[in-house]
């Protein structure tokens, strides 16, 4: 304390100074005409954060220097706890710019400087509120406990505001998760009531006061902490986005002592009240196909309920949580994209969550987020709510790829749920190419198929396989021959329609005309054939001989076709024959016809 | 003229019956002949066995996830996923000091690797063509895969021997047989999965060259040979049939250059290849199961110079000769048999002598009768695998005995000695099942082309109808189109007079058709059933169904094991019964003492007697052993009888095997001779180690109203051992359903407390120094502004 006095003291030696060296070096001075006319501090450590809100009043107490800015301090422990701050203008809320800034004076000290929108006119007053939450303050204590017993926690801090200007007053007021309070510091004026602790008013207060805060109190809140979350948001112009989140959690309470007894854990509420069996994930209204998953598989304990906003997710990690048990998990769902991916031709604008809710009051230590863009996508641009850092460009190989798709990288430490803000990601992406993955496939098919094609139609064995090459030979020469047949049959029954005919008209003449041109066809089919056989006789004798009897069979169903023409043209046209007669002399030939067609029918099925 | 007119077109339509016929024939002919035709069937059939095997071994996917299911399968997926991260020859290096601590296990010597290449290949092809599959999604959808190549590679098989018909048939047998499922759902990623296929690819190209006599399929087959060594140690089954193929075709007098060529070939080839792999190493010519093979070699060699010799030699130079080759063949075997005995070539081991007699095992080696699948096969379970192909098999073999020929003479000596084999142990159904498919398939096969060829023929007698003969024609062609045009030609000739003379009526025709077409889908039921009901849960993620048709899923394991995995330092050394070390080791990543890989008797014995002892003697073992958890699988809680209790008494006999002094088995049972955990149990039994960690806590639980405290539901026996405090261990976790416990093993500081000086004694106050704030009267609880109710007045509100 006496330490800290004296600093101070340097402080305000150095400040003096200072303000005459440098007075109007204009930027990062503490400015001695602003004063924080009140204070409310307000500590919240209800969860296993501490956000700590102050209501400032400012006044400007110069007489004709209008104050465009001031600036914040934080205490030098808490730099490092430290996940997020922001300043608003009172009572209508308007964000303040706020940037971080070196004071040449104090050199250690991480100054804040606020911009207030309208500068602040001599005299006059203006209410600011400033907003930060740090992690991992709350220090369990005892550090480990047994299974039944209630988790105590320990927090120090200031119980003054660490301003680098005066403070004409102020209060503190502390609220805590429960009444039970073991200790608490007793700088007065103080009063307890209830789960709230308040301090002050104090008055008169120099700059950088300090008074150290000690509460050691019960809380009973999930002290849970997201060690490491990967998350990877996966587009697809086909109108997905995939989000898949992986998720380390370490229980940071007090540590387990002695066993975990089931029998106690089922039987007895109080001793689970120290555990986390449950949590609950928010995720966009339009997320759809959600997995749960680790290494091992699917965690079959979870469930959805869809409400108007959004779907919520109660996850239950595969066992009770209790203190320094740590459990991993994997967390995944789609969305469509057309909620957050715009474009306007080839320009592409992605808006996205950086960082997405994992439970009610969480910490984040370590995020790291991946982009992974449609391949080709190029002139890419990342614009964050707030800074982290962007890790070097990489690329990702997944089904159909060929040069990669690009993956952008961005990892922050230290995050809350403040930071649940979107970033926006614009870049160019030509709409043809999102052909290239359908013809792709085709074209690795169209090979295929020309492979088996060409494969099947080529012969790759070493020696010549002499039998069935005749084989096939033969066969390829039989079909000529059958197609050949085929048409010969063909002329028979135009011959049998042109003599049916003839038989009912008795023209001679039209007959002998169109026959001329049936046996015309005839002769050349038989002539043909006879050709074909010749070049089988080297191949095959024994079908060489069954083509001989077929054009013998078929010259002598020839010869009763000419038969019956006889018949027909100089017998029943000019009238010499007796009806009787005709009769007998048709039906023979028929026969013969029939037994002749019989014989050539079986040589040709032999054929086939 | 009338009449005439009619009497023409008569004949006219008599004519040429064919020239409709053939100018149709014509044009399909052009379109798709005959052999075309003929391919695509095939090729369709194929297809839809392969789809409908693999789809059929779905099941546990769809009901629970894609995850490997039992415990083998964890230790080759995690040796797959170890050789795809680390590289094959690192995986053949690799020494794994997290399995059988302290002593460590030389992976790469001690595994048939055969399924991790296939599976890595097959992930490294996918992964080049950036495809990014997951191991564990191809090692769980390796076997289903592999089905699909056992059905194209049985069909293959079943032609060269039968026919394609017949091979079609067992094609689509063996995609959805329930013995072959048994072992290839998706997730049960084991050796057995793409073994089968081996196996079967091996038998074929071993039929095709023995057909052929060409080197070049010998050396096939030598290849396949090969990858079934690489894949299971089943490959003894192969090494020992194909000799006993090629001795019977010897003794048939049956020899041939053919097969001369081929098993020389085979032989040497598939020696030297076989003696590749790590874990084979120098057993094909030194252990006792290898020297049948090469038996028949000398053998063979000996007939084909014999033969050769006849050729060249007179009778009586034979006679000298055949002296001499007989002092040579007394000596070689007198050496055989010294060498044995001088321990160079090893005799025959216990799992091989379990084969022949079925009591072995149960004397002399516990721990291969401790494994359920090592039991004989009971006739239930023939017909359960099986169905109605294990009734039709034996028609299938009556064909191939009566039309014998050289490759029928395999199958026959194939399906005698798997039959054998099945009835021995339930786990070689497995092999039984190609063989039973294939002869069922010619069964099947035979029977209906007997049926509808006869049906055919009597069409043609009786339409003499053109225009309907015809159409037959056509419509007969596909199925006609499976043999070949000269058979078809022949069977023309000869079926005709046949056919006029057999009384077959359509009836009965019908009446076998339809019968056959039932009893098949009848079949297709039962294996959809049985795959779905008895092989598809993965054992370790359990279902339970409410009344209601709600399914609850006791996700125990898991819980355990990854609790394990996260909360446990990462060098912790977990004691568990040997049946869940590979799980440890696959799913928590942490070091076991003994796993599923049971080649270190005496340690197991170990653990077992740790396992049986009192918490005093158990924990100087475990102690010396650095156990720093415990694992039990406890059931009582749920009704779960595949626990630890129940397998307690296997443990007490491996380790009175190896420790007689320390455990006997009599302790552990009652006067009467029983084993009871109840209040009557042997006090033995009530203080080990076994039963305090499965019952730790127990006595308290009450299930419900109507049964005592402690009631243990998968022995329906009030325990009786109920309040019982550790010294030694504590409970480090529980899950849920009480499935799983695990403890943590105390060092000894932790129970042995030190004598300090009382100078330096602090005493300490309690650790929770939180005083209620709360009144006595207030300590009860109470509402806050609860309005007190006075009798016979309105109750009324406090202000607060």
């Amino acid at each position: 304390m006496i330490n800290r006095n004296i600093i101070v003291l340097l402080c305000n030696v150095v400040l003096l100074v200072g303000v005459y060296v440098q007075s109007f070096a204009a930027a990062n001075i503490i400015d001695p005409d602003l004063n924080f006319k009140n204070v409310e501090k307000h500590i919240d450590l209800q969860s296993q954060l501490t956000k700590i809100t102050t209501r400032l009043i400012l006044e400007n107490g110069s007489k004709d220097r209008h104050i465009g800015n001031f600036l914040f301090s934080l205490e030098p422990e808490q730099k490092n706890s430290l996940s997020y701050i922001a300043a608003y203008r009172e009572p209508v809320r308007v964000e303040l710019k706020l940037t971080e800034v070196k004071v040449n004076v104090y050199p250690d000290e991480t100054f804040y400087e606020i911009e207030l929108k309208d500068p602040l006119s001599p005299g006059r007053t203006m209410s600011v509120e400033i907003e930060w939450i740090l992690t991992h303050e709350l220090i369990p204590h005892p550090k480990e406990i047994t299974q039944k017993e209630k988790q105590l926690v320990k927090y120090i801090g200031n119980i003054y505001l660490y301003a680098p200007y005066i403070i004409t007053k102020q209060t503190t007021t502390v609220s805590l998760p429960s009444r039970n309070i073991e200790t608490y510091t007793k700088f007065k004026p103080v009063s307890q009531s209830d789960s709230f602790i308040t301090y002050g008013p104090y008055e008169k207060l120099p700059q950088f006061s300090y008074e150290e805060l000690n509460i050691h109190f019960e809380n009973n809140n999930k002290f849970l902490t997201v060690t490491r979350l990967e998350r990877n948001i996966e587009i697809s112009h086909w109108g997905n986005i995939a989000v898949e989140e992986h998720i380390d959690l370490l229980h940071t309470g007090a540590l387990l002592k002695g066993s975990f007894s089931r029998y106690e854990f089922a039987r007895e509420p109080k001793s689970w009240e120290a555990s986390i069996q449950s949590f609950d994930t928010i995720l966009p209204a339009a997320a759809s196909d959600i997995y749960y998953r680790d290494e091992i598989g699917n965690i079959s304990t979870s469930h959805t309920r869809i409400k108007k906003d959004s779907v919520e997710l109660n996850l239950r990690p595969r066992f009770p949580l209790f203190g320094g048990w740590k459990t991993k998990y994997i967390v995944g769902y789609n969305v469509p994209s057309y909620e957050y991916l715009f474009h306007s031709g080839d320009l592409y604008t992605l808006e996205m969550r950086l960082l997405d809710h994992v439970f009610d009051d969480m910490v984040v230590d370590e995020l790291i987020m991946k982009i992974i863009l449609p391949e080709g996508s190029k002139n890419i641009e990342l614009s964050l709510p707030y800074s982290a850092t962007r890790l070097p460009d990489s690329l990702h190989y997944t089904y159909l790829d060929t040069t990669g798709r690009p993956v952008i990288s961005v990892t922050k430490k230290n995050l809350i749920e403040n930071h649940i803000q979107n970033f926006k990601l614009k870049y160019t992406f030509p709409r043809i190419l999102m052909l290239q993955e359908p013809l792709l496939v085709a074209a690795a098919l169209y090979l295929l198929f020309l492979l088996v094609i060409t494969y099947v139609r080529l012969d790759f064995s070493i020696d010549k396989d002499e039998v069935s090459e005749s084989k096939l030979r033969i066969a390829g020469q039989c079909e000529k021959i059958l197609a050949a047949q085929d048409r010969r049959v063909t002329s028979y029954n135009e011959l049998d329609d042109q003599l049916a005919y003839l038989k009912a008209n008795k023209d001679a003449n039209t007959f002998l005309s169109v026959v001329k041109g049936i046996n015309q066809e005839y002769k050349s089919t038989t002539s043909s054939i006879a050709e074909i056989a010749q070049r089988l006789k080297g191949e095959s004798g024994d079908v060489y001989d069954r083509i001989q009897e077929l054009q013998k069979y078929d010259r002598t169903l020839k010869e009763l076709y000419n038969q019956q023409q006889a018949l027909y043209v100089d017998k029943l046209v000019p009238g010499k024959i007796g009806r009787q007669q005709f009769v007998e002399a048709e039906a023979a030939i028929t026969k013969k016809k029939e037994e002749c067609v019989e014989k050539i029918n079986s040589i040709i099925k032999s054929l086939q | 003229m009338l009449p005439n007119k009619t009497s023409v077109i008569n004949t006219r339509k008599d004519m040429f019956p064919d020239k409709k016929s053939t100018s149709k024939q014509m044009k399909t002919s052009t379109l798709t002949n005959a052999a075309g035709l003929n391919s695509l069937i095939t090729f369709t059939v194929l297809l839809l066995a392969w789809i409908s095997g693999f789809a059929s071994r779905l099941f546990a996917v769809i009901r629970f996830e894609s995850i490997i299911h039992e415990f083998d399968p964890w230790f080759n997926y995690r040796a797959t996923a170890y050789m795809v991260q680390h590289g094959f020859y690192n995986f053949l290096n690799w020494f794994d000091e997290r399995a059988w601590y302290p002593l460590g296990r030389i992976v790469g010597g001690t595994v048939y690797p055969g399924l991790m290449i296939t599976s890595g290949s097959i992930h490294y092809i996918l992964h080049s063509l950036n495809i990014p599959v997951h191991i564990r999604d191809i090692c769980v959808f390796l076997a289903p895969i592999f089905s699909g190549l056992t059905a194209i590679s049985t069909y293959l098989l079943t032609k060269e021997i039968w026919s394609a018909g017949a091979g079609l048939f067992a094609a689509c047998f063996i995609a959805i047989v329930p013995g072959y499922i048994s072992r290839s759902v998706a997730g049960s990623y084991d050796n057995e999965g793409i073994a089968i296929f081996a196996l079967q690819i091996t038998y074929y190209l071993w039929v095709k060259s023995v057909k052929t006599g060409s080197i070049f399929w010998a050396s096939m087959t030598a290849l396949s040979y090969f990858y079934m060594v690489s894949a299971w140690g089943g490959y003894v089954f192969i090494i020992n049939l194909i000799p006993l193929h090629v001795f019977a075709l010897l003794i048939m007098n049956r020899f041939s250059n053919r097969l001369f060529t081929s098993y020389t070939t085979f032989y040497i080839l598939g020696l030297l290849l076989s003696m590749q792999i790590p874990f084979v190493g120098f057993q094909p010519i030194r252990t006792s199961e290898h020297m049948a093979a090469g038996g028949v070699f000398g053998l063979l060699i000996f007939v084909a110079t014999l033969r050769h010799l006849r050729t060249v030699l007179t009778k009586s130079e034979m006679k000298y000769f055949g002296g001499v080759v007989a002092v040579i063949a007394a000596i070689l075997l007198l050496i055989l048999i010294c060498l044995t005995y001088a321990g160079i070539v090893a005799p025959w081991s216990g799992r091989f002598y379990s084969l022949w007699d079925t009591g072995y095992a149960k004397i002399h080696i516990p721990i291969i009768a401790s494994v359920s699948e090592h039991q004989p096969t009971t006739w239930f379970s023939f017909f359960f695998d099986l169905h109605i192909l294990v009734t039709t098999f034996p028609v299938g073999l009556w064909y191939c005995i009566k039309r014998i020929n050289d490759e029928r003479v395999f199958v026959i000596l194939y399906a005698i000695s798997a039959v054998y084999f099945a009835g021995v142990m339930v786990r070689l159904m497995l092999t039984l099942t190609p063989v039973v498919c294939m002869l069922a398939g010619i069964a099947f096969s035979d029977l209906l082309e007997l049926f509808f060829k006869e049906e055919d023929s009597e069409r043609d007698r009786s339409n003499n109808g053109s225009e309907e003969e015809s159409e037959e024609e056509r419509e007969r062609s596909p199925g006609r189109a499976l043999y070949d045009k000269a058979g078809k030609l022949r069977r023309m000739r000869h079926e005709r007079p046949r056919g006029n003379g057999d009384g077959l009526g359509v009836n009965l025709r019908n009446g076998v058709v339809i019968g056959a077409f039932v009893l098949m889908m009848m079949f297709t039921l039962h294996c959809t059933w049985i795959t779905s009901n008895a092989y598809s849960s993965p054992s370790i993620v359990l279902a339970s169904y409410s009344n209601d048709g709600g399914r609850a899923i006791l996700d125990d394991f898991r819980e355990a094991y990854y609790w394990l995995a996260q909360n446990t330092p990462i060098d912790a050394r977990i004691m568990s019964w040997w049946d869940y070390g590979y799980q440890i080791a696959g799913m928590a990543n942490r070091t076991t003492l003994v796993d599923n890989n049971t080649w270190n008797n005496s340690h197991i014995a170990l653990v077992g007697k740790a396992m049986s002892s009192n918490e005093s003697a158990a924990y100087e073992i475990m102690t010396s052993l650095d156990v720093d958890y415990v694992l039990v699988i406890f059931g009582g809680m749920i009704g779960y009888s595949g626990d630890d209790v129940n397998k307690f008494l296997w443990m007490v006999r491996i380790a009175e095997g190896e420790h007689p002094q320390d455990i006997r088995e009599s302790d552990y049972f009652t006067e009467r001779g029983e084993f009871r955990v109840d209040s009557e149990g042997s006090p033995t039994l009530l203080n080990s180690l076994m039963y305090k960690l499965s019952y730790y806590r127990f006595g308290e639980v009450k299930i419900d109203y109507r049964s005592p405290s402690g009631y243990d539901r998968t022995r329906n026996a009030e325990i009786g051992n109920k309040n019982f405090q550790l010294t030694y261990l504590e409970e480090a976790y529980t899950t849920e359903h009480w499935l799983v416990r695990i403890y943590r093993v105390k060092k000894p500081n932790e129970f042995n407390r030190p004598s300090i000086p009382i100078s330096k004694r602090i005493v300490a106050r309690n650790a929770n120094s939180y005083v209620s704030k709360k009144t006595p009267r207030r300590k009860k609880g109470y509402i806050k502004g609860r309005p007190t109710i006075i009798k016979g007045q309105k109750p009324q509100r406090k202000p607060t």
